[in-house]
C-alpha cells in the first residue's frame, strides 16, 4: 500500500488532509514538523498549511528526501521560500471561492482538472516567483501563482486547499498525487 | 467515514474498561457531541454515570424541556437551573475571549459542585476532532477542552468521540437510535447564545437572540442548512408606528458545510428572507433591522464570536 505522511505545520485543515488520504484507503499518519528527516519512511509527503513561516520545523530538509512532496498553502510557500523562489503579501486576500485556470494541461498533479477548477482558498501571502526548475501550473484573478510543479524532482505546490469539502475536485488532486508516489 | 457498529462496540468497551466500577460524570450541553458521548457512556456503565445538564440561560428556545424529555431514560440525569448566576457573571463583559472564559469558569463552578456531590472519579467529555484542532491552533478556545480537570481531581478523563468529525458523530447518533431531533440537530456552540450576541450579554439581548434564532431555524428548515441562526450584532435606527426606535440589529446566518471547517453562505430567496425579517421585527419591538450575512468561511467563521 502507498504510504503518504502529512507533515503538520499547524494549519486548521491539516487533519482534513489526513482524513482525505485515509478515506481514499492510503496508509497515512500525521507527523510533527520537527520529526527528524531520517525517521521518515514514506512514499510521499504532504506539507500542510499553517499560520507562519517561522514555524515550519524541518520542512526544508524534507524536500531533500527524494520522495514526492505536495505542499499545500503555506506548504507550497515553504518550497518557494527555502529554494530560490520568492514569497510576499498578496494584493488581494484569497479567501473561499476561487476559480483557478490550469495553465499546464500535462501537469501530473492538476493537469487533469483543465481548463479550470473551483477551489476553496485561505491565504494572505502568496508565491511571487517560482524557484528554478519549477513551472507555474495554475493561476487566478486573485493570485498569480495558484499552483507550481517541478516534475523532475516531483515537488508540487497548490496555494489552495484540495482537502476541504468545498473544493470541487480536491480528491482528484490527491488521487493524482498518489499516482506520482506509486 | 466511521463504521458505526464497530465504533459503538469499541467505544462502549473502552469506557467500561476505563471506568470499571467507579463513578463518572458528564456535562450534557444539548448538542450532538455530548449527547452521543453520554449515550455511549450510559450504555457502558448505566447509572454509574451522572449526566449533568446546566441551564445557563443561554440555551435555545425550549431546549431545556427537550433535554429532560430526550434523556428521561437516564434516571441519574441532573438538571441545574443556573440562569441568574451566568447572566450576573457576564454583566459588563464585552471581550469575546473573556466572555468564553467567564462562562467556562461559571460552568466549572456549577459542575465542580455536582461532581463533588456525586463523588465522581471519572469525567466523560464530548470533545471531537475539530475542537482539538481549533484549540491547539489558537483560533478559538472551546470550553469542553481543559479547565475542569484543573479544579476537580479526576482519576481519568474519557473522550469517546475524540477522533470523530461532526458528520461522523451524527452517524453514530443515528446508529444509537437517539431521537431524530438529536441526530439531526444543528451544531450549537458550547458557550451557547453568548457567542451570538456581539459585545455584552444582557437579559434583553439574550431574549432577542433566542426568539430570533427560533424564527430562523423554523423558517429555514426546508433549506436543510448545516447551521442556521441569528445574532445580535449592534444597534441601529428604525421607525415603528411613527416612532423612532434605536433598536437591535439582528444578523441572520445560514450555511452549508460538511464538517464545519469550511462553509458556504446559503442562497436564500427574497420571500423567505422577508418573512424572517417580518417575524423578527414584528415579534420583538426592540429590533430595528434584520440583515443577511453572505460571507463564506473563510474569511468569516460560522459563529460571530
Amino acid at each position: 500500500m502507498t504510504k503518504i505522511l502529512v507533515v503538520d505545520n499547524h494549519g486548521q485543515f491539516t487533519h482534513l488532509e489526513h482524513r482525505a488520504l485515509r478515506d481514499m484507503g492510503i496508509e497515512t499518519d500525521l507527523i510533527d514538523n520537527d520529526t527528524p528527516p531520517e525517521d521518515i519512511d514514506a512514499d510521499g509527503l504532504v506539507l500542510s498549511g499553517g499560520p507562519s513561516m517561522d514555524d515550519i520545523g524541518n520542512c526544508a530538509e524534507y524536500l531533500e528526501l527524494d520522495v514526492p512532496v505536495l505542499g499545500i498553502c503555506l506548504g507550497m510557500q515553504v518550497m518557494a521560500h527555502v529554494l530560490d523562489g520568492e514569497v510576499g503579501g498578496g494584493e488581494y486576500g484569497g479567501y473561499a471561492d476561487v476559480t483557478v485556470e490550469i495553465t499546464e494541461e500535462d501537469d501530473p498533479l492538476i493537469g487533469s482538472l483543465a481548463p479550470e477548477t473551483r477551489v476553496w482558498a485561505s491565504h494572505a501571502d502568496e508565491v511571487k516567483q517560482v524557484p528554478s526548475g519549477f513551472e507555474r501550473t495554475g493561476t487566478s484573478d486573485v493570485c498569480g501563482i495558484e499552483a507550481m510543479s517541478d516534475t523532475d524532482r516531483d515537488l508540487y505546490g497548490v496555494q489552495w486547499h484540495p482537502e476541504v469539502a468545498h473544493t470541487a475536485e480536491g480528491e482528484e488532486v490527491f488521487e493524482n498525487f498518489r499516482s506520482v508516489c506509486e | 467515514m466511521v463504521e458505526t457498529g464497530k465504533f459503538i462496540e469499541e467505544a462502549v468497551a473502552e469506557i467500561r474498561d476505563e471506568v470499571g466500577d467507579e463513578h463518572a460524570i458528564i456535562a450534557l450541553s444539548g448538542g450532538v457531541d455530548s449527547s452521543v458521548a453520554a449515550a455511549l457512556a450510559y450504555k457502558a456503565i448505566g447509572d454509574q454515570l451522572t449526566p449533568v445538564y446546566v441551564d445557563t440561560g443561554l440555551m435555545r428556545k425550549g431546549e431545556t424541556a427537550q433535554i429532560r424529555e430526550t434523556f428521561a431514560y437516564m434516571s441519574s440525569l441532573e438538571v441545574v437551573e443556573a440562569e441568574d448566576r451566568f447572566l450576573d457573571a457576564l454583566s459588563g463583559v464585552t471581550d469575546p475571549e473573556e466572555k468564553r472564559a467567564v462562562i467556562g469558569e461559571q460552568f466549572i463552578r456549577e459542575f465542580e459542585r455536582e461532581a463533588k456531590e456525586t463523588d465522581a472519579d471519572y469525567l466523560v467529555q464530548g470533545t471531537i476532532y475539530p475542537d482539538r484542532i481549533e484549540s491547539e491552533g489558537g483560533i478559538k478556545s472551546h470550553h469542553n477542552v481543559g479547565g475542569l480537570p484543573d479544579v476537580v481531581d479526576f482519576e481519568g478523563i474519557v473522550e469517546p468521540v475524540r477522533d470523530l468529525y461532526k458528520d461522523e458523530v451524527r452517524d453514530v447518533a443515528r446508529a444509537l437510535g437517539l431521537e431524530d431531533i438529536v441526530a439531526e440537530r444543528m451544531p450549537f456552540p458550547g458557550p451557547g447564545l453568548a457567542v451570538r450576541v456581539v459585545g455584552e450579554v444582557t437579559r434583553e439581548k439574550a431574549q432577542v437572540v433566542r426568539e430570533a434564532c427560533h424564527v430562523v431555524e423554523e423558517e429555514l428548515e426546508e433549506y436543510d442548512p448545516w447551521q442556521a441562526f441569528a445574532a445580535v450584532v449592534g444597534k441601529g435606527t428604525g421607525v415603528k408606528g411613527d416612532n423612532r426606535v434605536h433598536g437591535w440589529i439582528v444578523a441572520v446566518r445560514s450555511v452549508e458545510s460538511r464538517d464545519g471547517m469550511t462553509a458556504r453562505a446559503q442562497e436564500l430567496d427574497w420571500e423567505t428572507l422577508q418573512r424572517i425579517q417580518s417575524r423578527i421585527t414584528g415579534q420583538n419591538e426592540n429590533v430595528a433591522r434584520v440583515v443577511y450575512d453572505v460571507t463564506h468561511k473563510p474569511p468569516a467563521t460560522i459563529e460571530y464570536e
